[in-house]
């Protein structure tokens, strides 16, 4: 922080003016401003949806803005591609891994500029740049060992020098620690307190608010695409203070006519203590007809993995889901529609909700076909296209005809067709993902109202957003989920923004618990190690033994995946398996539940 | 339950992105219409340039029977299509088909139906399995029929060389030289049933088309199969078993190849090992330039019988104008290139159209 204080005067290595960046329907960046100098911290906080993720890709040329002005060490500069940010200096650090698995580290680091003599790759040079970027985070690891053999935190660590191969004076890290353990995060924050005291900047992004105060200097903060606080002295903050900017008391929801919630009679749907295959741990919950049950977290809590777990796409390992009070085995999709009558609205109605080169018949037909069948798969053209009519003109979808290609369709339209198949399908049960994403402000008080009034005629809805004033508006309760738990319940009888987002807030803030679940996993079993027992024996002890005992996962081809963020290997040399040990997965790829302790 | 009552004003908010309602004829329409032109073009210059190129027994009775048995295979492939695969061992299951319906006449002494249906349910089955083998183990389409090829190959040969000591079966049921040569003519007494230059062999490609063409535009497993092929994620979660639509799409490419086997052999008068070995590449031609879609989700029927039979048509004007074997493959690959590069052509010009209008 001396540092800061010395470098005040000279121009700040790396300044965004009143950033403006429009998508179709949304302002994304509405005047965000960033200044980052040399020598310090900084962190950019919002809540889902501020423009964070935007501000960043302005920032390394992913996005180019409609207004606003850059400037790098006080010098105006113009970026149109990622390369134009890396050659001024900024390197950025997504949340997922950009790393070859089969590479070694030296040729991961060194991936953005290989260094090649008369068209060969010059070796000696790579490893030679690889070493002094390890030097520079202090770093001690094999460069020619491949990087699939690592931690998730030297991952991570890799990725940092990687991104100081180019020379980068400003750093910009995207949810660094989501998927390290504690102590790993305490080594990162080492590294980053290293960088400052060379003199860079570097800019952090993250949700845990405990991190952030204890090693970030200086704060910007976004809501709503501007910036609300802008390059403050952290230390004169509390985190108090720190969440009201977020989530600012600007907002103020839209009440609907209230809609009578029935108290009486089985719920429609109930999860009770529900553990799935994805990882998933005792999740309760109950929604009754005419009810919107909301699921908030942050991406990667688990929610959709739930919804897909409910519609029988992946295993339950324990617990039972009922339907209309009865015990439901739910198979899959088709079952889940025709046996119990539940539709799935995805998150993603690109790639899962539509099939954007056909027509909109064909896009809101594709249930009921079942229904409406005669002999040997006859589907009346006429009676298809006259209910895909039917609901166009419910839902208010405009369109050319029902024969029009939905790609066409703007993306509020095409969300309302990704639902109006499940309405179509007279669903009772409706789990609708992230319903407004990428759709314009009028369009989304339009859709609250469906939403709503779906709930008022008798739907049961579970509602999962991410937009936290949409979640205060629609639910009547709202489940907080965190690393596949939910972490607690907060009732929004009243919809008041003020006092439910901070009950939310602070269920996602909350501090991880010491024991933190963890899935074990082994890939390709093998006869002469104790992991089979894992899929012969109901043993358990003996599966205990055998984790306790292993090395790296690399070696003991045990792989352990961290609940938050799946596909990732950690070390279990020195954790103690501690309690419940569960056996699950496919028959050819076993899996172990266990809770961890580190020891 | 009834749906939600949102007819009000303040939920149709979009006025200013509504897509414009397009009169103008859609692109496959486009493309079948021009290829029509272009056989009528090519038929007529063709014609002039030599008058055999009418002559109805020499050049059009061969001409619609390779058309006929083309269109048969080009509709095995459309079926794989349509879910976005692909089926390189087309010809080597026309093959397997071919040989089980020369050994039921040989061995088992069956009329030429029985055998038929014998040798379509071979076809059927190894298309399952195939189909079975890719949904199973989620490897390509592409892989996993290369494979199927190469074992088929081996497979059959293995059998004529068991059965038989010239590698065909020559016994041929009674009514299989007649449906050779007999066409449209021959059904009944004087002119009344149709044209001589129509051989009867056409008749199965009708059958074959009609009934593709019913399955993919009226029945729930035709758009299903449809669906599958445009977006199998979105299928999924829509409620398609997608796994058993896949199989079906792959159970019917092996029996509309065994079919083609059938007509091949009944066209050369025995059944042997080489049967199919031609199809590969024109089974991919003739849905291709009729529209049909590489990446699935749109298929054409008639589209698939234009494009066998503008292939065809060049082929035979050009042999009767004299080019040599060398050189009508370098048009046909050209052909095939363009053929291939269309559906991408297609989705360029619209996306550029798309963003302009944007």
């Amino acid at each position: 922080m001396t540092n800061s204080r010395i470098l005040e005067t000279a121009p700040p290595l790396l300044a965004a003016e009143r950033l403006v960046k429009e998508f179709p329907g949304v302002r994304a960046l509405d005047g965000a401003t960033l200044t980052m100098r040399a020598g310090s911290v900084h962190a950019l906080l919002g809540e889902n949806g501020a423009g964070k993720s935007t501000l960043i890709k302005a920032l390394t040329g992913l996005h180019r803005p409609d207004a606003g002005t850059l400037e790098v060490e006080g010098r105006p500069i113009v970026l149109n591609s990622s390369a134009d940010a890396v050659r001024a200096g900024v390197a950025v650090v997504h949340q997922e891994r950009n790393l070859i698995p089969e590479f070694s580290v030296a040729e991961n680091i060194t991936l953005r500029q290989i260094p090649s003599r008369r068209g060969l790759v010059d070796r000696e040079v790579m490893r030679d740049t690889a070493r002094r970027c390890l030097d520079l985070l202090g770093l001690d690891l094999d460069i020619d060992a491949p990087v699939k053999g690592l931690s998730v935190a030297q991952t991570q660590l890799v990725e940092i020098a990687k991104a100081l191969s180019t020379e980068s004076r400003v750093l910009l890290l995207d949810e660094p620690t989501s998927a390290l353990t504690m102590a790993e995060a305490d080594r990162l924050y080492d590294v980053v307190g290293r960088l400052r005291d060379q003199g860079r900047s570097i800019l952090l992004v993250s949700h845990k608010l405990e991190e952030i105060f204890a090693h970030c200097d200086t704060v910007t903060v976004l809501r709503d695409g501007s910036s609300v606080l802008e390059a403050a002295p952290l230390s004169s903050y509390s985190t108090d203070e720190v969440v009201d900017l977020m989530v600012g008391r600007s907002h103020t929801a839209v009440q609907f006519a209230p809609r009578p919630t029935p108290t009486e009679g089985p719920a429609a749907l109930e999860l009770d203590g529900v553990a799935t295959a994805g990882g998933h741990q005792d999740v309760s919950l109950a929604v009754r007809r005419g009810e919107i049950v909301g699921l908030y977290g942050l991406v990667g809590a688990g929610r959709t993995e739930l919804a897909r777990a409910i519609l029988g796409l992946d295993r339950l390992t324990d617990g039972q889901i009922r339907v209309n009070g009865e015990p439901a085995r739910i198979g899959d999709v088709r079952s889940a529609l025709n046996t119990y009558r539940i539709g799935y609205v995805p998150e993603n109605r690109k790639e899962e909700g539509l099939f954007l080169d056909q027509s909109l018949t064909m896009n809101i037909a594709v249930t009921v076909w079942e229904r409406i069948k005669r002999a040997v798969g006859y589907v009346p053209r006429r009676k298809e296209r006259d209910l895909a009519a039917d609901y166009t003109t419910r839902l208010g979808i405009r369109s050319a005809g029902t024969g029009q290609q939905v790609s066409t369709l703007s993306g509020g339209n095409q969300q309302k067709v990704s639902l109006a198949k499940w309405l179509a399908a007279q669903t009772e049960i409706l789990i609708i993902d992230e319903p407004t994403v990428g759709i314009d402000v009028r369009t989304k008080a339009a859709f609250h109202e469906l939403i709503w009034n779906l709930a008022a005629d008798g739907l049961a809805i579970v509602l999962i957003t991410s937009d936290l004033p949409e979640m205060v508006t629609l639910a009547d309760r709202v489940g907080v989920m965190r690393e596949f738990r939910i972490a607690g319940w907060v009732d929004n009888d009243d919809h008041d923004y003020g006092t439910v987002s901070r009950a939310v807030i602070d269920l996602i803030h909350a501090r991880e618990p010491a024991s933190e679940p963890t899935i074990v996993r082994r890939h390709r079993p093998r006869p002469d190690h104790p992991g089979r027992q894992a899929r012969d024996s109901t043993n358990s002890s003996s599966v205990l033994r055998g984790l306790s005992s292993g090395k790296q996962c690399g070696e003991t081809r045990w792989h352990v995946w961290h609940r938050a963020s799946s596909h990732r290997c950690r070390t279990l040399a020195g954790w103690r398996f501690l309690g419940d040990v569960r056996r699950g997965g496919f028959p050819d790829r076993p899996f172990v539940l266990a809770t961890e302790r580190r020891g | 339950m009834s749906a939600p009552p949102v007819e009000r004003t303040d939920v149709e908010v979009e006025s200013r992105d509504r897509a414009k309602p397009r009169r103008r004829l859609d692109p496959g329409r486009a493309q079948r219409l021009g290829l029509l032109v272009v056989i009528a073009v090519l038929v007529i210059s063709f014609g002039s340039a030599s008058s055999a190129f009418y002559d109805q027994q020499l050049t059009i009775f061969p001409l619609l029977r390779d058309i006929s048995i083309l269109c048969v295979v080009g509709l095995a492939q459309l079926a794989v299509m349509s879910i976005g695969h692909m089926n390189l061992a087309v010809g080597r299951m026309a093959a397997l088909s071919a040989m089980v319906m020369g050994l039921a006449y040989q061995e088992l002494h069956l009329p030429l139906y029985a055998g038929l249906v014998l040798g379509l349910l071979v076809g059927a089955a190894i298309g399952a399995l195939t189909g079975w083998i890719i949904s199973a183990t989620g490897v390509n389409s592409f892989v996993v029929t290369l494979a199927m090829d190469f074992v088929l190959l081996g497979l059959v040969s293995l059998v004529y060389a068991q059965f038989t000591t010239s590698a065909a079966f020559t016994v041929k049921p009674a009514g299989m030289d007649e449906l050779r040569k007999y066409s449209l003519a021959d059904v009944c007494l004087g002119p009344v049933c149709g044209s001589p230059a129509v051989p009867q062999l056409f008749l199965f490609t009708v059958v074959a088309m009609l009934a593709v063409g019913w399955l993919y535009s009226r029945t729930r497993v035709g758009r299903e199969l449809l669906l599958v092929g445009s977006n199998i994620k979105a299928a999924q979660l829509s409620g398609i078993p997608t796994g058993r639509r896949v199989i079906g799409a792959h159970a019917l490419s092996g029996t509309l190849a065994g079919l083609a086997g059938f007509m091949l052999a009944v066209t050369a008068g025995s059944f042997t090992a080489t049967i199919g070995s031609e199809f590969m590449i024109p089974s991919f031609l003739g849905p291709v330039l009729g529209g049909t879609l590489l990446t699935g989700g749109a298929v054409s029927v008639i589209g698939t019988l234009l494009g066998t039979t503008l292939t065809q048509v060049i082929r035979q004007g050009l042999t009767l104008l004299g080019v040599g074997l060398e050189s009508l493959n370098i048009y046909l690959g050209a052909i095939l290139l363009l053929a291939l590069s269309t559906g991408r052509i297609r989705t360029v010009l619209s996306e550029r159209k798309a963003r302009t209008s944007r």
